[in-house]
């Protein structure tokens, strides 16, 4: 394009009789072209990008830690389903049959996972069996425990648990029902606390990774600042001296990335021995969870994006102030 | 080709570079812009290569205001004049053949297409030779023909030079300005600021000459000096 020169023939690419299909490939040729040119800068300057991409990585590695904390909690927090289980103690003299028609009933009901039915007589049996009063027990004349139907709710949440009992207390053949809620809200509050605190701690080591590549790039900027100059003066317009700048940033966030996953990694690696121990002391059934396929590109991801709007905005404030000062 | 309408440049605090300045350049001529040091030259050469904006008056290329070119458009304005500097400005991590071609490759040539462009530019220089070297291995003189490859490597209709021959020899001088001569000859439009006066007049080209701002003469220059 020549704006003095209308007849001028002077672009290279555009004004030659390429075709479409043509253009197009050598459009992303020159793209690969360039991003493998930004990788050999990086390469050049290597004690500069190997601290960018630390702090990257370290940057981003706290907020990928914190996040399989709470999924590992999560996962913890699930196993406890029994927590939310609704205990509905019988009316003294109800018969057999109307307490297993409200156990159809209550199977029946699209709220509720699971009912079982414990008769007094397993229920005696079980507190003779555990509480050693096994031969004390057969001095009673009669059975002093109700029958009790224990209800497993599909949505263990606290909340949607209570709703369900205010529900069940209200059944004709119900003297009361019973449910241990207020652990599973210290539970759910203190694993939904976690997640908050992660997202503000995210945010600010986000923030943070934002302003260091932007730095980084701003260097960059300034250590080329005569090469920059020369490129204006033979006629290079911003966007293209932007380019390898935002080239870098995204290579950047690439290698950023990856580093903090394998630091999460070598993590986990280093932790699973420990844990193992403890839960087994526990004797219950934790595996530790690590990122999953989706979590790890949406790590990436998040990576590239911070390093591309991290140059982005350090090349859009610098570039545009380097103005040649004269021939 | 390049006219200079009236043209007047002052610099904030008051200082005046130019003063109502006035010239007209064909296209296919070659002249020479001489002066003391401050004398405007630079600013002259600026407000052409639109680093700097005039406060009166218009500058014009090819009947074409520059008052109406957009920052934007700068960049594709400055693709049709071939800039020389005085340092040269080349970069200096880069091959000869990288610095020749950065015009090309901003415009988007790549390929065989480039290659033939480059080599041809430095062939009119006599560097075909160099074309794998880095700058800094090169003479001065040499370094200078590299400058000036990668100012005419994408034909440009303007030529500008800044002190070409400022930190050479005289007849290193002589062998750049002979460069210049041929470019000329085939009909790119020549603009050389230069105070090497002696070198000038041996050139019998039509002169400027700048004073504080204001062009004193335009013509050939009348004395000769002493060769060297």
């Amino acid at each position: 394009m020549s704006i003095l020169f209308s007849g001028r023939v002077s672009s290279g690419a555009s004004d030659h009789k390429l075709g479409l299909g043509r253009r197009f490939v050598m459009f992303w040729v020159n793209h690969v072209r360039q991003a493998l040119f930004s990788l050999g800068e990086l390469w050049r300057t290597p004690s500069a990008s190997i601290l960018t991409i630390g702090v990257l990585g370290v940057s981003l590695t706290l907020p990928a830690t914190l996040h399989l904390l709470v999924k590992n909690v999560q996962q913890v927090s699930d196993s406890f389903t029994q927590a939310a289980e609704i205990s509905l103690f019988i009316r003294e003299g109800t018969n057999a049959t109307q307490i297993s028609s409200l156990q159809k009933i209550l199977q029946a009901d699209s709220d509720i996972a699971r009912v079982t039915h414990i008769s007094k007589q397993q229920a005696l049996a079980e507190f003779g069996a555990v509480s050693g009063f096994g031969a004390a027990l057969n001095y009673l004349t009669e059975n002093p425990l109700p029958d009790v139907l224990l209800v497993l709710p599909k949505n263990t949440s606290a909340d949607s648990a209570r709703q369900l009992l205010e529900r069940l207390s209200k059944e004709r053949i119900v003297e009361f029902g019973k449910l241990d809620i207020d652990w599973l809200t210290r539970l759910d509050a203190i694993v939904s606390l976690l997640r908050q605190a992660v997202l503000v701690i995210a945010v600010l080591l986000l923030g943070a990774v934002l302003l260091i590549i932007g730095n980084t790039i701003r260097l960059s900027i300034m250590n080329k600042k005569d090469e920059i100059e020369v490129m204006k003066l033979v006629g290079a317009t911003d966007a293209f001296i932007q380019r390898p700048f935002l080239y870098s940033g995204i290579w950047y966030g690439v290698f950023g990335g990856l580093l903090a996953f394998l630091i999460v990694e070598a993590m986990l690696w280093w932790l699973q021995g420990a844990i193992a121990s403890v839960t087994s002391l526990y004797d219950s059934e934790f595996n530790l969870m690590s990122l999953s396929m989706g979590e790890f590109f949406s790590l990436m991801l998040l990576a590239v994006l911070l390093g591309l709007s991290g140059s982005y905005l350090s090349v859009r404030r610098h570039i545009s102030a380097i103005e040649p000062t004269g021939p | 080709m390049l006219e200079f309408d009236q043209v007047s440049k002052s610099y904030p605090g008051g200082f005046v570079a130019l003063d109502r300045v006035s010239f007209k350049l064909e296209k296919g001529e070659m002249a020479f812009l001489t002066g003391h040091s401050g004398a405007g030259k630079s600013t002259l050469l600026k407000l052409i290569s639109l680093i700097e904006r005039p406060s009166v008056g218009k500058v014009l290329i090819n009947d074409v205001d520059l008052s109406r070119i957009r920052r934007a458009h700068i960049p594709y304005v400055r693709r049709d004049i071939g800039i020389i500097f005085q340092n040269h400005r080349l970069l200096m991590n880069h091959t000869v053949f990288d610095n020749v071609a950065l015009p090309l490759v901003i415009e988007g040539f790549s390929g065989k297409d480039m290659v033939k462009r480059v080599h041809a530019a430095l062939d009119k220089v006599g560097l075909l030779d160099k074309v794998r070297c880095l700058p800094h291995t090169l003479s001065g003189g040499e370094q200078q023909r590299v400058g000036i490859a990668r100012a005419v490597v994408n034909k440009p209709p303007l030529l500008l030079a800044d002190e070409p021959t400022g930190n050479l020899d005289p007849d290193l001088s002589k062998d750049i300005m002979q460069v210049f001569e041929a470019f000329n000859q085939v009909g790119v439009s020549v603009l050389v600021a230069t105070h090497d006066l002696g070198l000038v007049a041996r050139m019998k080209y039509r002169t400027l000459t700048l004073r504080q701002g204001k062009m004193i003469n335009d013509g050939l220059l009348q004395y000769e000096e002493a060769p060297l």
